[in-house]
């Protein structure tokens, strides 16, 4: 078992980024409700804005982080106001197809804007490896490991702790109750969507130097976001945390036994039979993945 | 099967598919053809996606997964058998009914949205091991599908294409017919709109979700081997992809949700609209094919929130309004 701490260590960088993927997914799905089929498509234009920046400017993703975060939580604010809003109390289909409609908007618009070739960011510390006993990582994975992580504990912390967290939770756990209370529940979910989006622009951001960027990116993080949010209960946040360990050490074990090649079908079939074993997650109770209305 | 009470209000339909089977006697142009041939087989996709999606209530977004496995059919027993495609498409739609009773077996578990991502993951699965199994498959490179003359080998011009493809529509078309007007649809319709009811007034509502799923499973698999004849060439990234999924459901909901008609309709709105902005922009700029994906978008979103009952709803709606202010 020379590979294992490889193994170990790639797990856990690969699972800090999931994490923060999934953390914005899970708290739109379980405070809000909806199914967002859109998600991945932030995260896609997170990476557009990393390269873009780096490209014209120099910038390292790291700088634009900073740019990020409140550009993305205002494309956030729009997105809610112009499509999301209208289907709040609406069907699950019409809510499905409207994130469906909001995806392929998007990718396109990416795709017209930029074209579909494959982008690269490679900033310096994306060549730097370091090494730990034999296991070998490179800065820029540590980096976005290390700041995935601290957005994700902010953003539960934020949960946790602060008013409008509780309002937020609130809100989640029963909304008519919560409107009783005069909870503005539509502010809550305008601050909901645009959390969310900024939680995934930011790991867009993260991700870019790692992997290539093009318009339809988004669609295997969302994928394997969901794996990760359903694994890890609804709207749990640490549930995700968890989740995305389970599935980054379920990717890099399969990666390393089978090739690269068969890795994502092994998340696909893990979902599939998450779904149908346990669809309250590995720690939720049953009958928790019914949404309620 | 279908009483003379099934037809009756179908004069729209009658006419849209006469209109159909004469055309080729008065136009020969190639490209008009195309896009006749083309409306006829993505509104008959959408018809076997509605079979599911609306009239059962099980939204899928990985019935490509079934399209593939035609695709694929009649292109592996085409090329590495050299047997007709009349028989990949008789294997498609069996393999897909097998892999339609694992989906039904899925929607029995599952449900709105996690039935819908179980179905994405599914056809994912698929694409996967279509794109990487090079021995079996050819991988990523995908299939080209030799042009054979003959009916017996699908090698027919694209006037024989129409009637092909007018034949797959009406089968189809009448499978919703028959959806709409016997014991077997009125059983559907009350597992969508409430199945606990559904379920205590006697109805076996697990093996009617898994007979609809594989009913349209089947005839996306025959309407897949049939694309794959007709185009020549199958290529695992196109005919697993979510887009066409996503194509299968919008020809649907635009055109009007668990209609007989409206897969129709809207397929010949969106493959209208398709072929010409492509025709518009493909000079322009390489990315803009992507223009008429944006309107496709921004129309998806529109029409469900402000018209969820599709192109056949606002006609409904408007011929109401007609006969109630004709009696006023």
């Amino acid at each position: 078992m020379q590979a294992l701490p490889q193994l170990v260590v790639s797990s856990l960088l690969l699972g800090g980024i999931y994490a923060l993927i999934a953390v914005g997914l899970t708290l739109i799905f379980g405070v809000m409700r909806v199914v967002n089929f859109a998600h991945g498509e932030f995260l896609m234009l997170g990476m557009y804005l990393a390269f873009w920046a780096f490209t014209l400017w120099g910038l390292d993703p790291y700088v634009t982080l900073v740019v990020e975060v409140p550009l993305f939580f205002a494309a956030g604010l729009l997105t809610y106001a112009l499509v999301v809003r209208g289907v709040i109390g609406a069907s699950h289909n019409v809510q499905i197809f409207t994130t469906v409609g909001l995806s392929i908007v998007l990718q396109n618009l990416a795709l017209v804007a930029w074209t579909g070739d494959f982008r690269f960011v490679r900033p310096w510390e994306a060549s730097v490896v370091l090494h730990a006993g034999t296991a070998a990582f490179n800065v820029s994975q540590l980096i976005a490991c290390a700041v995935a992580g601290v957005l994700t504990a902010g953003l539960v912390a934020f949960m946790k702790w602060t008013h409008t967290g509780r309002v937020m939770r609130a809100t989640a756990q029963d909304r008519d109750a919560a409107t009783l209370m005069g909870i503005d529940t539509d502010r809550v979910y305008r601050l909901t969507w645009a959390m969310g989006t900024a939680a995934v622009g930011a790991a867009g951001v993260l991700v870019a130097p790692l992997y290539s960027v093009y318009p339809t990116a988004g669609l295997q993080f969302v994928l394997l976001a969901y794996v990760v949010v359903v694994l890890g209960g609804l709207g749990d946040m640490l549930g995700a945390l968890a989740g995305s360990l389970v599935v980054a050490a379920v990717e890099v074990a399969g990666s390393y036994l089978f090739g690269t090649a068969w890795k994502e079908v092994l998340y696909f079939v893990l979902f599939i039979a998450v779904l149908v074993l346990r669809p309250a997650g590995l720690f939720g109770q049953r009958g928790a993945e019914m949404l309620g209305a | 099967m279908i009483g003379a009470g099934a037809l009756r209000g179908r004069a729209p339909a009658a006419l849209l598919f006469g209109a159909f089977a004469l055309a080729p006697v008065v136009v020969r142009d190639a490209f008009f053809l195309d896009s006749l041939v083309l409306i006829l087989m993505w509104g008959a996709l959408s018809g076997a996606w509605n079979i599911a999606g609306g009239y059962a209530g099980q939204v899928s977004l990985g019935h490509a997964a079934f399209f593939g496995i035609g695709a694929y059919s009649a292109a592996l027993l085409g090329t590495r058998w050299a047997l007709s495609p009349w028989l990949g498409l008789a294997a498609g739609a069996v393999v897909s009914v097998l892999a339609g009773c694992v989906l039904g077996y899925l929607s029995n578990r599952l449900k709105g949205p996690y039935f819908a991502l179980a179905t994405i993951a599914f056809a994912q699965v698929l694409l996967i091991v279509a794109s990487r199994w090079r021995g079996f498959t050819q991988g990523s490179e995908g299939i080209p599908v030799p042009f054979r003359p003959g009916l017996w080998t699908l090698g027919v011009d694209r006037r024989g294409w129409l009637y092909l493809a007018l034949g797959l529509a009406l089968t189809v078309y009448l499978v919703e017919v028959y959806l709409e007007s016997s014991r077997i649809g009125y059983q559907l319709a009350g597992v969508r709109e409430d199945e606990d009811a559904a379920e205590a007034l006697g109805i076996a509502t697990r093996r009617l979700r898994v007979w609809s799923i594989s009913a349209s499973a089947a005839l996306t698999a025959v309407g897949g081997a049939l694309w794959a004849q007709y185009v020549g060439f199958v290529d695992p990234f196109y005919v697993f992809s979510i887009d066409l999924s996503i194509r299968f459901a919008l020809n649907a909901i635009i055109g009007g949700l668990a209609t007989a008609l409206g897969p129709f309709l809207g397929s010949l709105l969106i493959t209208t609209l398709e072929t010409s902005l492509r025709a518009t922009f493909a000079g322009v700029r390489a990315g803009f094919t992507g223009v008429y994906l944006i309107v496709y978008g921004c129309l998806l979103i529109v029409v469900v929130r402000f018209a969820p009952d599709g192109l056949s709803g606002l006609a409904a709606r408007r011929g109401r309004r007609d006969s109630s202010r004709a009696r006023a």
